[in-house]
């Protein structure tokens, strides 16, 4: 279970690194959408060091750190593997992960809200730039 | 279980830092730096002699006139530069605070963060050390008020809080013109160590800040070495009051010793019962208690049963899901205390209470640690039925222990607090305003949390105190710490 904030921050770098993961290959696999999925990898790593700011800049030891009250099950937001036999098919995993790193960035900012001031606000843009990747994926299919 | 990396391998022989040198101690004996989680022995500290702060004091002394005529924006970009790099080290300070200290990596974070926020106070200078002018006050005759540096400064650490303390001071001390001496915790030196080759690489002029390590002789140099002008302590009540304060006054040095606290934290029936809980998990048992901030007395106020056993309730609940363990291993909420004898002194408080008649709920005795040794380790207590007269509602445990006391009203309540000796901080959760006013504007202590567990002023204000938790005039941080660096000169000029 996920219980400070570091560990949230922590479980988010490694969902960003693992999506990247999955883009760079996808960009081998699908070279006619190379530059598409090169540029998901990118953002992905913006998104991580985003956060890693955000929670760098603020942390303190003065108030809520440490002992959140809603502990999150790193299980709920496990990334599946790019397995497609087609682009379809992988662009529906890449779909399902999306939707994932969402529900993360939703619920770290339920719980990072009682521990730092800047994550909700840093976790909730992310998820907006989520979301037109979702828009963007879909019209791939 | 994932356990971060380990800055430190293998065991620190540690040095001085004089005159931009890395020089050794004239004493030959060490003490074992340990890391209180895995018993690890992480580095040697020399106890320290007179001779290692006269040889820093005196390096300090040369460096200041020079250091005085560098330009105040000059001094500010030095502090810009020790500021890149602590940023750039910011993981690795952190980590070293965690093995030193114990303190879970999210609170080493923390204060490291706070430490930095110091830095980039002071970084402000060009501003913060002008003074005023008024024209004409007689005719043809202008006044003017400047602030000038006086010399040598030194600061006594703490354990409890080894990295940010001592930023409190030095920053504001350098920057304001003065050159300095840090006498680091002999319990936890090394991220000391860390910052002073920080400010090495940030080729701070040599001689402008000196480290020494050690024990009681560097300290009673520091009190007595005519080349000191003043001394920032922070640390218990006995030695800040009757060794720090007295000592250093006595000789004409100028002294702010930020001292011990008994903190209460008061709650009454119309709080916000989730913020409130959020907020006292934190304050009684973030840095396993060790922080003179903390947590100690909890005074719910009124008749409402109901409303008590609800809030106890969840923070019973609340602290039994504390997982405890080695402050680098992911998922750790709490470290362990930082020495055995810490420890021990706590355990001692813990009997106390039971032999007076305090009600344990929750005893931290019985909390795994498991697989780290318990040498060090508690988990957090409740004690309920705690009466003012106990000894464990008086004085300053400096662990994770919850005293739960009960008040009439806000004025039964607000005069517990005032009856402490001590006035470091105090807290209240509440939605009415009247109340928080009432408060703030009664209680005796320096530092006021209205719906905040942990009132800890950020670098821009002082760090406040009263009565036995403060002796001297002028506090760490913020314009405050301008102040207590900077002589006032006034200048009253007529040009024929």
């Amino acid at each position: 279970m996920l219980r400070t904030t570091s560990q949230i921050i922590g479980h988010h770098s490694g969902l960003e690194k693992k999506s990247a993961e999955g883009y760079r290959a996808l960009a081998e696999r699908h070279p006619e959408h190379r530059d598409m999925f090169n540029r998901l990898a990118d953002e992905n790593h913006r998104h991580m060091a985003r956060v890693e700011r955000a929670y760098r800049l603020g942390v303190t030891d003065a108030f809520e750190v440490g002992i959140t009250p809603n502990q999150l099950d790193p299980g709920d937001y496990a990334l599946e593997e790019f397995n497609g036999k087609s682009l379809s098919e992988d662009v529906a995993t890449a779909l399902r992960n999306e939707e994932r790193v969402i529900r993360f960035c939703l619920d770290a900012t339920k719980s990072s809200g009682e521990l730092l001031p800047d994550l909700p606000d840093t976790f909730e843009h992310l998820v907006r730039g989520k979301r037109k990747r979702v828009e963007l994926l879909r019209s791939l299919t | 279980m994932v356990v971060l990396e380990e800055p430190i391998k293998g065991v620190m022989e540690l040095r001085n830092y004089v005159d931009g040198e890395w020089v050794e101690s004239e004493a030959s004996e060490t003490r074992d730096v340990v890391n209180p989680a895995t018993l690890k022995t992480i580095a040697k500290v020399p106890v320290g002699h007179r001779e290692d702060v006269k040889a820093a004091v005196d390096a300090a002394k040369d460096a200041f006139p020079r250091w005085r005529r560098t330009t105040p924006l000059t001094r500010a970009r030095y502090l810009m530069t020790l500021k890149q790099l602590l940023e750039e080290n910011f993981e690795e300070l952190s980590r070293v605070l965690t093995m030193e200290h114990g303190k879970i990596i999210d609170e080493a974070r923390g204060e490291v963060r706070r430490g930095i926020e110091n830095v980039e106070m002071a970084m402000g200078i060009p501003s913060l050390m002008m003074g005023y002018n008024a024209e004409d006050i007689s005719r043809g005759i202008d006044e003017v008020l400047i602030k000038q540096p006086l010399g040598v400064f030194a600061c006594v650490a703490p354990f409890n809080f080894p990295f940010m303390v001592p930023l409190w001071f030095m920053p504001y001390a350098v920057a304001t013109g003065n050159t300095y001496v840090i006498k680091s915790s002999p319990w936890t030196p090394l991220s000391m160590i860390k910052l002073t080759e920080l400010i090495d690489e940030a080729g701070v002029p040599p001689g402008v800040i000196n480290l020494v390590n050690g024990e009681v002789e560097p300290v009673s140099e520091i009190l007595e070495n005519p080349g000191v002008k003043g001394v920032s302590f922070v640390g218990s009540t006995k030695i800040g009051r009757d060794v720090i304060y007295k000592e250093a006054a006595a000789r004409g040095k100028r002294v702010q010793a930020q001292c011990g606290a008994k903190n209460f934290l008061v709650v009454t029936p119309d709080a916000d019962v989730e913020l409130t809980v959020s907020s006292l998990m934190s304050s009684f048992y973030g840095n396993t208690g060790q922080r003179c901030l903390a947590g100690a007395n909890l005074v719910f106020v009124g008749d409402d049963q109901g409303f008590m056993d609800k809030t106890l309730g969840i923070i019973k609940e609340r602290a039994a899901a504390i997982k405890m363990g080695y402050g680098l291993e992911e998922g750790v909420q709490m470290g362990p205390l930082q020495a055995e004898h810490r420890k021990k002194r706590v355990l001692g408080y813990i009997e106390s209470g039971l032999e007076e008649g305090a009600t344990l709920t929750m005893d931290g005795r019985e909390f795994s640690c498991d697989p780290y040794p318990e040498t060090c380790f508690l988990g957090p207590s409740i004690f309920e039925g705690v009466s003012l007269d106990m000894t464990i509602a008086r004085e300053e445990i400096f662990g994770p222990v919850m005293s739960v006391l009960t008040a009439e009203d806000l004025g039964e309540a607000i005069g517990m607090v005032n009856s402490s000796s001590y006035g470091n901080a105090a807290s209240i959760f509440t939605r009415d305003g009247g109340t928080a006013r009432r408060f703030q504007y009664e209680v005796e202590c320096g530092n006021i949390g209205v719906n905040i567990g942990t009132a800890a002023p950020m670098a821009f204000f002082p760090f406040s105190g009263m009565k036995d938790s403060f002796f001297g005039d002028l506090h760490g941080q913020g314009k405050d710490a301008v102040d207590f660096f900077t002589e006032n000169k006034v200048v009253i000029q007529r040009w024929p």
